[in-house]
């Protein structure tokens, strides 16, 4: 029998629970399961066939933790666990006379992927990917992706199972009770990235009881356009006599499931503390109710991990800062590999009330793949809206889009069949909303029915691929005012012609409007209100700006679509009070310092300025003032988080100075020498070498800050590539320092000229000699004496 | 579940000095960002122990080679194993903060060490109840890590109360727990009722630990 004969033309019925029958049978707390499969195959195959007895479609296999990073050292292979318990469940199979599918159960690894946790997505990854082969090799019908409380994971085992295999892949994943993962994604997020990435069926498993699933459900549906399945607990766990338990009866069991089947399940079973009772009344409960038809649901939606944002109900702001173009600063980050400059962009927009950010790394001299790559895992890791891949490049698109954990919006595609073919492909395999300019080999067209005719042309090469109306959004092109005054009107009658004869939603590059205008802003916040007027569903803007912003307020003020103006209220109510800035106290660069106050210091430093030759500033002020802080923080009279105000004070009052040199053409403040820190290989807390940095930053130290976790080879790598010095290290455990240890060692062997300080929770002066260290620092302070000790200070 | 602010200016190695009212502020801040951000989840099974012999206890099929812990589970005739987190929410948010500004990351950091601390005391309060109810007492949490207790036991704590699974609890290839605001312990039941009293940080073999009271 094959899954997609039956689907959809009955209900179908999944086993119930494994592992709590397992437990029935003597397995311990902390045994692996999976490894019966090999010691007790007959009872295996018994359990099979009870469920299949029970009347059970779908049998999942005994395989829910068959992945390299879970039975490493177990003594056997995945293959050797996979093939036998698709074996057992071939001959339960078999014995019930040839009916029944086989699932092969994937469930989670068990580990957080990067960054929250240590597991590399490609790891995770291939530990599927290895699953998923050995399970369609040994005959498996379909695969189930279960339990998982991680899109990102999802998305791997996903994506893992649909490149490797032919076989169709389901999903379930574990909600609580508010209908949030575990890793904080709601049901939306994920229901838009799975379905992005092509599971053939989603749904819900563990975690819940039937009855708490009810109240989830409706949600799912209103989001999910595929096949739902419901595979709930015996129940909420109860904790009784110190052990969890799930005491639904599988009466109380099967009336909740009925339920859950009208309300449109296609697919339904048991999880955790189900049994073949509760299978057995499900069926007999649900096997005439028929499925529900599927609704296609035309909603156009991004997502993050966390969160959708839909498109259509209020106009969408696509922050554009992330972007090198014209941005000198940028530029600069982008070269030195600054990627905390680039997060600061990212998380200033949000702020300021970006919906998704535009992300685009591109730059002639870098390698913009490997730069999208480590920018969207950085900017993924620390901020929860979705993300607009902006690349030129359909290479770096495709890595970008792998690594995204949710569904993308993609910039761009156009007209040109060569761009449709690059693309479309793309969007297919990993699910995202494409923005599609309206160009093509002919070029711009100069009419609004030009326009509409290559966003058409578009639309119809798109459902070749596939891809429906709902997931391509039209860029009808903001050309300058400058260069023909007609432009406006154009790109305006294009919106309109998209919205009304497409039905499509459309942005823009609203500032696009006043290339080669002064005072650009004027033009850009009135074109911005003409444009959403005429049907604009999402402006690429820099959110930053007051101009726009006020724009955007004012217009879903006037349409409605801020209801009863609430959000423009709680905006612009308090901010009358603030019209009259107060004036800022009077104070010295150096007093602003020690007193940790940062707009004081930025803005006495301007002032100073005027009368002020700069580097006197910084040698007469700014280092004095952090001297005394630092003096303060060691005699235990000031502590940590007034001595990093202060660095903090210093670095503002540092750029007015920085920015003021540059600006003169004199020499910028020269960069002192280069320090190379890392936290070590394991360790993933790096909030002390974190403080470090900011220290030895503020002292004017050119800081190469490889992050956490890194391995020794790297660190290696970076001393030698920037001829560095000195090394500062930090681990928090005594499990890590071992990796502090092996980093010293290869350091000593290949860039013998290169002195390690280290520091962090577990270290000690004891700990530093034992593994050779040339300095144990013990705080950040201290970190700096030896730094100006060393350089000659 | 609550930051206490005593303990946050604590752990940033204020003593008794007075923090500055931005600091002050900052601690509010974060307080009212963590209590909306955070996701805590719990889980705990009660097991026998088995006190073997000085340097060895067993329970839920782990076998301990610790003296400290021993000691610290002498006179117990049960133990609660119990695990919490606070949820990579959490994480989120003290990553952010410390692209933004470390000063305020890591008084962030700091509210969120009380916020665990204080959301497992609140998860042990029905467990003490329980206990109560048959005439036993909750001994100091104590985890793996402590003393001479091996940090490599934190394996056995996730897979017998299956925490991936359960509360979305993992740890690292070197132990670490992911999300990092967790909490895995051990907690003794005993009949002595003074054993209550004991403060965690005494029973706690780091002594020149600075965040050590008393």
């Amino acid at each position: 029998m094959e899954i997609f004969d039956q689907l959809g033309k009955r209900m179908l019925f999944f086993d119930g629970a494994m592992g709590t029958i397992l437990q029935e049978n003597g397995l311990g707390a902390g045994e692996l399961p999976e490894l019966w499969n090999l010691q007790k195959p007959e009872l295996i195959q018994q359990i099979h066939h009870s469920y299949l007895k029970a009347g059970a479609d779908i049998i999942k296999t005994n395989t829910f933790g068959a992945n390299a990073v879970k039975l490493r050292g177990c003594g056997h292979s995945v293959q050797e666990i996979i093939g036998s318990a698709v074996c057992a469940a071939k001959k339960a199979v078999q014995a019930n006379g040839g009916t029944g599918l086989i699932a092969l159960d994937i469930g989670p690894t068990g580990k957080l992927l990067r960054p929250l946790g240590d597991l590399p997505f490609e790891d995770a990854y291939a530990a599927f990917r290895e699953a998923a082969v050995c399970g369609e090799h040994a005959g498996a019908d379909l695969i189930l992706i279960e339990t998982m409380s991680d899109t990102y994971e999802a998305k791997a085992a996903l994506l893992a199972a649909k490149e490797n295999t032919s076989l169709p892949v389901f999903v379930t994943l574990i909600f609580d009770e508010q209908g949030k993962l575990l890793t904080g994604g709601n049901i939306a997020a994920a229901t838009a990235t799975l379905e992005g990435l092509g599971a053939d069926a989603i749904g819900f498993n563990c975690g819940l009881g039937p009855e708490q699933i009810k109240e989830l459900l409706p949600q799912l549906k209103s989001c999910c356009s595929i096949p739902m399945i419901v595979n709930p607990n015996a129940g909420l766990p109860r904790c009784v006599d110190g052990k969890t338990v799930f005491d639904v009866s599988p009466k109380a069991f099967a009336t909740s499931m009925a339920e859950l089947a009208s309300m449109g399940a296609w697919m339904v079973g048991g999880c955790c503390g189900t049994t073949p009772a509760h299978i057995a009344a499900t069926v007999r409960a649900c096997k005439e109710i028929p499925p529900t038809p599927l609704e296609s649901h035309a909603l156009t939606v991004v997502s993050s991990y966390s969160q959708a944002v839909p498109f259509g109900a209020r106009p969408i702001l696509i922050g554009e800062r992330i972007n090198p173009t014209g941005k000198s600063r940028f530029k600069q980050a982008l070269r030195e590999n600054d990627m905390d400059y680039i997060l600061r962009e990212g998380i200033a927009q949000q702020q300021s009330g970006a919906h998704i950010l535009d992300v685009n790394v591109g730059l002639p001299e870098i390698n913009e793949t490997e730069m999208m790559c480590r920018a969207v895992t950085e900017l993924q890791s620390i901020i929860d809206l979705p993300l607009q891949i902006d690349t030129a490049s359909a290479e770096t698109m495709e890595q970008a889009m792998r690594i995204y954990n949710g569904k993308p919006l993609i910039n761009s595609v156009n007209g040109k069949q060569e761009s449709m073919h690059a693309i479309f492909p793309l969007v297919k395999k990993y699910g995202g909303v494409v923005i599609a300019l309206t160009l093509d080999e002919d070029g711009i067209p100069e009419t609004a029915e030009g326009r509409l005719a290559v966003a058409q042309k578009i639309v119809d090469t798109a459902a070749s691929y596939g891809i429906k109306k709902k997931d391509i959004i039209v860029d009808v092109l903001a050309m300058t005012i400058s260069a023909g005054q007609g432009a406006a009107a154009v790109t305006l009658d294009s919106l309109r012609l998209v919205r009304e004869q497409l039905g499509l939603y459309t942005s823009l590059g609203v500032s696009n409007i006043s290339f080669g205008l002064p005072q650009r802003e004027n033009i850009n916040a009135a074109f911005f209100t003409m444009a959403l007027q005429n049907g604009l569903s999402a402006a690429i803007i820099n959110p930053n700006s007051q101009a726009m912003r006020k724009s955007y307020d004012a217009y879903c003020a006037l349409s409605g679509c801020d209801t009863q103006c609430m959000d423009y209220i709680a905006r612009y109510s308090q901010q009358t009070a603030e019209t009259a800035p107060v004036a800022a106290a009077q104070m010295s660069v150096s007093q602003a310092i020690i007193s940790g106050l940062k707009e004081s210091a930025y803005s006495a430093a301007q002032e100073l300025l005027r009368t002020k030759e700069p580097l006197l500033i910084i040698s007469e002020e700014l280092i004095p003032a952090l001297d005394q802080v630092g003096k303060d923080f060691e005699k235990g009279i000031l502590f940590l988080p007034q001595l990093l105000m202060s660095a903090e004070a210093a670095k503002a009052a540092f750029e007015v100075i920085r920015a003021q040199m540059d600006a003169s053409g004199s020499e910028s403040q020269v960069k002192k020498d280069k320090i190379v820190l890392a936290t070590v290989k394991g360790d993933i807390h790096d909030i002390g070498k974190n403080i470090v940095k900011v220290l030895l930053e503020n002292y004017s130290y050119d800081i190469i800050d490889l992050g956490k976790d890194v391995p020794p080879e790297k660190v290696v790598d970076a001393v030698k590539e920037h001829h560095v010095k000195l090394v500062g290290l930090s681990a928090l455990m005594t499990t890590t320092v071992v990796s502090m240890e092996e980093t010293i060692r290869m350091l000593r062997q290949e860039t013998p000229f290169c002195k390690v300080m280290v520091g962090g929770a577990v270290l000690t002066q004891e700990y530093a000699d034992m593994i050779h260290a040339d300095r144990y620092v013990k705080d950040a302070m201290d970190s700096v004496r030896y730094a100006h000790e060393l350089f000659g200070e | 579940m609550n930051i206490d602010r005593q303990e946050v200016l604590r752990y940033l190695g204020y003593r008794n000095a007075e923090p500055s009212p931005e600091v002050l502020h900052h601690i509010a801040d974060c307080t009212e960002e963590l209590l909306q951000a955070c996701t805590p989840h719990h889980i705990f099974h009660r097991e026998p122990l088995r006190l073997v012999s000085p340097n060895i206890v067993s329970f839920a099929g782990i076998t301990v080679h610790s003296r400290s812990l021993f000691q610290h589970l002498t006179g117990c005739t049960e133990v609660i194993l119990f695990a919490a987190t606070l949820g990579s929410p959490v994480d989120l948010r003290l990553e952010r903060c410390s692209k933004l500004s470390m000063s305020r990351a890591v008084i962030m950091q700091a509210c969120a060490a009380s916020l665990i601390e204080s959301f497992c005391d609140e998860c042990q309060e029905p467990i003490a109840v329980e206990a109560a109810a048959k005439g036993l007492y909750l001994r100091p949490r104590y985890s793996p890590g402590y003393g001479d207790f091996d940090i490599a036991h934190q394996r056995d704590f996730l897979t017998v109360l299956d925490c991936p699974k359960r509360i979305g609890l993992t740890m690292t290839d070197s132990f670490m727990l992911a999300p990092s605001k967790s909490v895995t312990a051990v907690i003794g039941l005993t009949a002595e009722p003074q054993s209550c009293h004991i403060a965690k940080c005494m029973t706690c073999q780091a002594k020149n630990c600075p965040f050590r009271k008393g």
